[in-house]
């Protein structure tokens, strides 16, 4: 283990919120469609690179900047996501017992038609901007982290938008809390679901787009996504929000850490060690109420 | 339903004499070879049954306990000679203990928590596999020698044959388990814990301690498993290993064929593992099989949760009663 210089370490806490932003934009569907409907969508990994894939494909033949493509992922995505529900995750019966092999078979699909179309190849997404970064007093603020970590802020600033100041919101806040109570006055919460989970595949396709010029990925590197992801809502509380984006921000600047302390090959290993933290000392996570349902 | 009773015991009996004979009069390797895949599927399905059938944990994380009971049989096998089929039903003791102390973490969880911890422990086994580089040789993987016995190497038309053998006496010792624990208090402990938890507790079931030895014994049979499959195949990596993948299969095979059942898993794994060989062979090359996979798995979860034991059984029920009925008439 090293310890960093004061310098290193400031510039390590720069890269790890920016990093966690995108983070935070990532695991913030996850986390929403588990509020609303009790699915653990393990399909959200393949989904992130579903939507670096198309960000790659129309970079690659029309020049089209990543986070200009973000407009083109996340209404295609949307509907995609919409259709999932729709006739798939809405004929299943208990969330909690099944909801997990069945959007696991979805990833399994999806990885198995990337990888006949792209093959493994490892790729990702260069704009001419990709070595670029702006220094600020000495620290280096890289270009792509940078854009990235505001587009995941829009987004997810428009998501807040979309719960908090609008009708179908309150639905989807009123169907988190409870669905039952949500029905008896009057919210059609098939229809809430489907809104509430196309609305958590679209924001996992604006993470796929930052994450393509990122990250290199390859179809396989879908199962990366969902293990990271997945520690981020635990660790949050599943099914909060603003849990999910503080534990983003944590595991993001946890994960720069380790990396310049121990080595990058074990820096993953933070998102588990807090997972089992959380699940030993406070099961419900941060700002999450204890699961204790049993599907 | 006297039908009923003498077939439950005719036709394990004859299932077992097919199986005893089947190497001698199938001579074809690739044959011999899907068998010992099927019978290794068995009994990983049939062992994973005993916490996420019985207890009702639908744990994804037994790939972590097939995969260290390979690595540590491939590990001491090049390090000190231990043979595999000796040393693999030892190690995996050691797997049993490992899965013991992961259970007593994990199952303090339930439902979906449950499900994402599992996974996770799965991510941990291949991180700790691809970076103990000095033990496991990282992605590399661990190569063992040609199997053998005693300095002579067994004869590459005859090599599946041992295999084929010392799997079946692993089904056989799983399934007699599964059977000796469903009628016994231990089995109507975790029957009840996945029928009401709270209400198993209230009746004085130690509920934590059921949990997580039903936990540990069906990582013991998986561990057992894994080191006959990392002989099997002289070669162990991490990335084969540790995926959920491996986890995915064994859960699809106990799911179709019946999941809380004796024989539902074995049912499972003699229609899912040809299967599954026939869809590799079919779509190897590409990615496509990944996808037929997940068709099937979709297909299971939407239109037969309940498995085909189960809708069998309400059928010859079903069935029975209106005959009887019929006669009284």
């Amino acid at each position: 283990m090293t310890i960093p210089s004061f310098h290193l370490f400031i510039q390590t806490l720069i890269l790890g919120v920016l990093v966690g932003g995108v983070y935070a934009l990532m695991s913030s569907g996850l986390t929403l469609i588990f509020g609303v409907m009790r699915v653990i969508n393990v399909a959200h990994g393949a989904i992130l690179i579903l939507g670096a894939f198309i960000t790659y494909v129309l970079f690659q033949n029309f020049q089209i900047d990543p986070i200009v493509s973000i407009v083109i992922t996340m209404p295609l995505l949307f509907g995609v996501g919409w259709l999932i529900q729709r006739y798939i995750l809405s004929r299943i019966e208990s969330p909690e017992q099944t909801s997990v092999l069945v959007t696991f078979a979805l990833a399994l699909i999806m990885e198995g038609i990337l990888g006949a179309i792209f093959h493994t190849t490892i790729r990702s997404v260069k704009p001419d901007y990709a070595t670029d970064a702006i220094i600020l007093a000495s620290y280096r603020f890289p270009v792509t982290r940078l854009m990235g970590f505001a587009s995941a802020l829009i987004v997810i600033l428009c998501l807040n938008l979309i719960l908090y100041y609008t009708n179908i919101g309150r639905a989807i806040r009123a169907t988190m809390q409870d669905p039952r109570a949500a029905q008896l006055v009057g919210i059609n919460v098939s229809k809430i679901s489907a809104f509430a989970f196309a609305l958590g595949v679209s924001t996992a396709a604006a993470g796929g787009s930052l994450l393509s010029m990122i990250y290199s990925f390859n179809p396989s590197s879908q199962t990366d996504w969902i293990a990271k992801t997945l520690s981020i809502i635990v660790l949050g509380g599943m099914g909060s929000l603003p849990g999910a984006l503080v534990a983003a921000l944590i595991l993001g600047v946890m994960e720069q850490l380790t990396a310049i302390m121990i080595t990058l090959y074990w820096s993953p290993i933070v998102f588990y060690f807090f997972l089992f933290i959380t699940l030993i000392i406070r099961p419900q996570g941060l700002m999450g109420e204890i699961i204790r349902e049993k599907g | 339903m006297e039908k009923i009773r003498i077939a439950k015991v005719v036709l394990p009996i004859v299932l077992l004499g097919i199986l005893l004979v089947y190497p001698l009069v199938e001579t074809s390797q690739y044959y011999q070879h899907i068998m010992v895949m099927t019978l290794m599927a068995a009994v990983m399905a049939s062992s994973w049954n005993i916490i996420g059938g019985y207890a009702g944990y639908t744990s994804l994380g037994h790939a972590a306990f097939f995969g260290l009971g390979g690595y540590l049989v491939a590990w001491t096998h090049n390090e000190y000679g231990w043979h595999p089929f000796v040393s693999t039903w030892f190690l995996a003791l050691v797997v049993a203990g490992v899965a013991l102390a992961v259970g007593w973490i994990a199952l303090r969880t339930q439902g979906s928590a449950f499900v994402v911890v599992t996974i996770a422990v799965i991510f941990i086994f291949r991180l700790l596999a691809l970076n103990l580089s000095a033990i496991t040789n990282g992605a590399q993987g661990l190569t063992q020698p040609r199997p053998g016995w005693g300095g002579v190497q067994w004869s590459p038309e005859l090599m599946k044959v041992p295999f084929h053998y010392i799997m079946l006496l692993l089904l056989c010792l799983t399934i007699y388990s599964s059977w000796r624990i469903r009628q016994s208090k231990f089995g109507m402990g975790l029957i009840a814990i996945r029928e009401d938890e709270g209400k198993a507790e209230a009746v004085g079931i130690d509920t934590m301690l059921y949990k997580v030895l039903a936990f540990g014994i069906s990582a013991y049979f998986i561990g057992v498993a894994g080191g006959i499959y990392s002989y099997f195949f002289t070669y162990i990596d991490p990335g084969f290993v540790f995926d959920i993948f491996v986890s995915v299969t064994m859960v699809l095979i106990a799911i179709l064929g019946g999941r809380g059942t004796l024989w539902g898993p074995v049912l499972g794994a003699f229609i899912m593992q040809p299967l599954a060989n026939w869809v590799v062979s079919e779509f190897g090359g590409t990615q496509i099989h990944l996808t037929v996979f997940g068709g099937i798995l979709l297909f299971v979860m939407l239109f037969m949760p309940q498995g085909i034991l189960p809708a069998l059984n309400e059928f010859l029920m079903r069935w029975n009663s209106k005959t009887r009925s019929a006669s009284a008439n």
